[in-house]
């Protein structure tokens, strides 16, 4: 698990790597998270344009507080080597793996971006990277492959390839990816480490995104990957924490503050003894709230 | 989003929609001769309608349709010209063509397209590299040649005739310099690279005289695309305007050309039109130059159709009075090749 | 380094620049079709140029169709229409990026 500050990952947002405009202003949207990709977004015949493209725009633009991830192509292509090496030399924060299947790939991944780093100077180990799964074969490997490295930040679920390799398609109700879904989500949680679920493209099918976004907060994944920038408020919209559940985390963050005034090692509650996870939690629900503007400069709850 | 697909016009309810779209804006000509030599043909669709579409014929692009609506002005154009270009350019053609109407000029030309010549039916823009002033900048000048009295001849001569060689004598005599642009076609029964030739062998003599191959800026202009003109009489009235003005107004000025000889047009209606269509477009800065034509022994006029007749009906020998040594040579040396040729197809009527 | 070949990045898309590069006789001659030109004619020209001379080209004739594109895009597509033309598309100069 890379050894970063809990942050929120509601959102990455897909970028074709070979287009300036949305290459341009892909930092507009408040994504949580922005993934240039280079691999299928971008034909055979543009894959150099679109790694200078993406290298030129990282170290000129300014994206604001989100994430930047890319997408390299697989390892099994010709492209991969120089993904990798423009990526880690422009101080990309993450690089997205695709079709990842084993440990050894990502451990091989995390070579390569370290030879990268002492070649182009950069810091060895501030490079984190994180694994599309889109196979069978990735998915019962789940586990290895989100404990492969501490530098993996997250595993992500890729349900188009992975449909196909199960010889089936998606369906409205996602049944198909019950197992997969939680797979990758497991093994995200073993490792202590981020899940996103795959992209909806269906734009016009408002209710149906909805429902599954729904349906993977339930579950537990972090966020969502996303191929329209429209879909962000709806995703923040599933993640906004309820008033109730905002109150719980600010009594909890009160108790830990009175602990900490006490000097007590213990933080209690009501009476009873505040666990470890439920800190996590309420410490996260206050950032969601934040992201959501749900509360004012004083950490009160804003009536809407 | 605009996602660009390729349509297969051999399928007959691909090949509908598309025309159908394309009638809707008030393109209508689908005949075989436009249609038959387009390699590649683009489209977007929106909400299962056509609403964009772009074809490819070698380097040229044709049939570009756009509709507009709900989109912000130019987009779809930009894009379906955008993905043509491309296409080209993956495949290693660098220069292209374009013949469209006049009122879609300037939207080429917001994408980096240069008009070459315009009608009032249409006009026809290039872009890309070797473009005309590589052409031009080619061509070989006398020191002074801006004082000069330059001449022009434009032929197909299919093959070099004794009546191409009067033509090009008369010319030589009253210019100081003479150009003799080729016609770049292989329609033809003799190549392009032969009758260049035949053309240079045949004028070797007349040391004012430079023979040029017209590349891609003097084709035949039978072979402009015409695809949005509704009737026969219009195409060969734009055809041959466009044909005038690219000379006009591209080649003239550059190398100071001041006269362009034609030989007198007895015979062939399509070339006797074209005749009055350059005197019309090209004074008064040029002075169109009327020779009357050659005529053999027996007082028949001296055609190029002929001697490809006589090539056909196997009398060699009596091609020798009609055309000059060197032409007659390569008949000789080649004649089972061009007979061939014919018996392929090769249509050896015309002009 | 020479110019082996003709080769084009960038498309005629908004916010893109699509750059033609070909074998030129001396220095750069540039051809730019912008609705900018006016105001960003000469930048986009720098641009353009610098990129080049950092490439190690020296002469080339440079088509350019400007559809409002950003200077780190005109950046980009210069490096990659110039590593096409040279035949360095495998072995990017890293130095120039």
């Amino acid at each position: 698990m890379a050894d970063t500050e809990e942050r929120l990952r509601r959102t990455m947002m897909f970028v074709p790597g070979n287009n300036p405009a949305m290459v341009k202003d892909a930092g507009i949207y408040g994504a949580d998270s922005i993934m240039f990709d280079l691999e299928d977004a971008v034909s055979m015949t543009e894959k150099d344009a679109a790694r200078i493209l993406v290298y030129e725009a990282l170290k000129s633009q300014n994206y604001g507080e989100a994430e930047l991830v890319v997408r390299v192509n697989g390892q099994d292509t010709p492209y991969y080597p120089n993904d990798v090496k423009a990526m880690v030399k422009a101080g990309i924060d993450v690089i997205r793996l695709p079709k990842v299947e084993s440990a050894e790939m990502i451990q091989m991944l995390v070579k390569d971006v370290e030879a990268s780093e002492k070649e182009v100077g950069r810091e060895v180990g501030s490079t984190h990277v994180m694994a599309a799964i889109e196979s069978a074969k990735g998915v019962i490997n789940a586990a290895e492959i989100a404990a492969a490295s501490d530098r993996m930040i997250g595993v992500a679920l890729s349900a188009e390839d992975y449909t196909t390799d199960m010889k089936t398609h998606r369906y409205p109700d996602g049944a198909e990816l019950e197992f997969a879904r939680n797979m990758v989500l497991h093994a995200a949680r073993a490792a202590g480490i981020a899940a996103f679920d795959t992209v909806f493209t269906n734009m016009d099918d408002t209710e149906g995104f909805y429902r599954e976004t729904r349906y993977i907060h339930q579950l537990g994944f972090d966020g969502k990957s996303l191929v329209n920038p429209r879909q962000i408020p709806m995703v923040n919209e599933v993640y906004q924490p309820t008033e109730k559940e905002i109150e719980n985390a600010k009594n909890v963050i009160n108790a830990i503050q009175e602990a900490k005034l006490k000097g007590s090692g213990v933080i209690s509650m009501n009476g009873q003894m505040v666990d470890r996870p439920v800190v996590l939690r309420a410490q996260r629900v206050m950032m969601l709230a934040k992201a959501s503007n749900l509360l004012d400069e004083e950490g009160n709850y804003l009536e809407k | 989003m605009n996602e660009i697909v390729e349509l297969n016009l051999h399928d007959s309810k691909v090949r509908l929609r598309w025309q159908n779209f394309l009638k809707s804006l008030d393109i209508s000509n689908f005949s075989d001769k436009e249609v038959e030599k387009i390699d590649k043909t683009l489209g977007i669709y929106e909400d299962n309608q056509l609403v964009a579409t772009g074809s490819l014929a070698g380097n040229t692009l044709k049939y570009v349709g756009v509709c507009n609506k709900g989109v912000t002005q130019g987009s779809r154009f930009n894009t379906i010209v955008n993905a043509l270009v491309n296409y080209l350019f993956q495949n290693k053609i660098f220069h292209i063509f374009v013949f469209t109407k006049v009122k879609y000029s300037t939207s080429f030309q917001h994408l980096g397209f240069h008009e070459l010549a315009r009608s009032s039916e249409g006009t026809f823009l290039e872009t890309g590299t070797p473009g005309i002033q590589d052409f031009l900048a080619e061509i070989p000048q006398i020191s002074n040649q801006g004082q000069k009295r330059i001449s022009a001849i434009v032929m197909n001569a299919n093959p070099f005739t004794n009546g191409h060689r009067y033509l090009v004598e008369q010319a030589a005599c009253e210019s100081d310099y003479v150009y003799v642009f080729v016609v770049s076609t292989d329609l033809s029964l003799f190549t392009t690279v032969e009758r260049t030739s035949l053309v240079k062998a045949g004028t070797g003599d007349l040391e004012n005289v430079s023979v040029i191959n017209g590349n891609d800026y003097l084709v035949s202009y039978t072979t402009f695309p015409a695809y949005f003109l509704k009737s026969t009489d219009e195409e060969i009235e734009y055809q041959t305007t466009l044909d005038a003005q690219v000379f006009k107004t591209q080649i003239a000025p550059f190398l100071n050309i001041k006269k362009r000889f034609v030989g007198t047009e007895p015979l062939s209606k399509t070339t006797k039109k074209y005749n009055e269509v350059l005197k019309r477009e090209l004074s008064p800065e040029i002075q169109v130059v009327e020779i009357e034509r050659l005529k053999s022994k027996s007082q028949n006029f001296i055609t190029a159709t002929e001697v490809r007749h006589l090539i056909q009906e196997n009398r060699i020998t009596a091609i020798e009075s009609l055309v000059p040594a060197p032409t007659y040579q390569f008949i000789t040396d080649n004649q089972e090749q061009l007979s061939h040729r014919i018996q392929e197809g090769m249509n050896i009527n015309g002009n | 380094m020479e110019i082996k070949q003709t080769a084009v990045a960038g498309t005629l898309e908004s916010s893109d620049i699509q750059i033609m590069i070909s074998k030129g006789t001396n220095d750069f001659e540039i051809e730019l079709e912008s609705d900018v030109k006016k105001q960003f004619g000469d930048q986009i020209t720098k641009v353009i140029t610098d990129t080049l001379k950092q490439l190690g080209v020296t002469s080339a004739k440079i088509k350019a169709v400007d559809k409002g594109a950003l200077d780190c895009v005109i950046k980009a597509r210069t490096i990659a229409a110039g590593q096409r033309a040279l035949g360095t598309t495998d072995k990017p100069e890293w130095e120039v990026l």
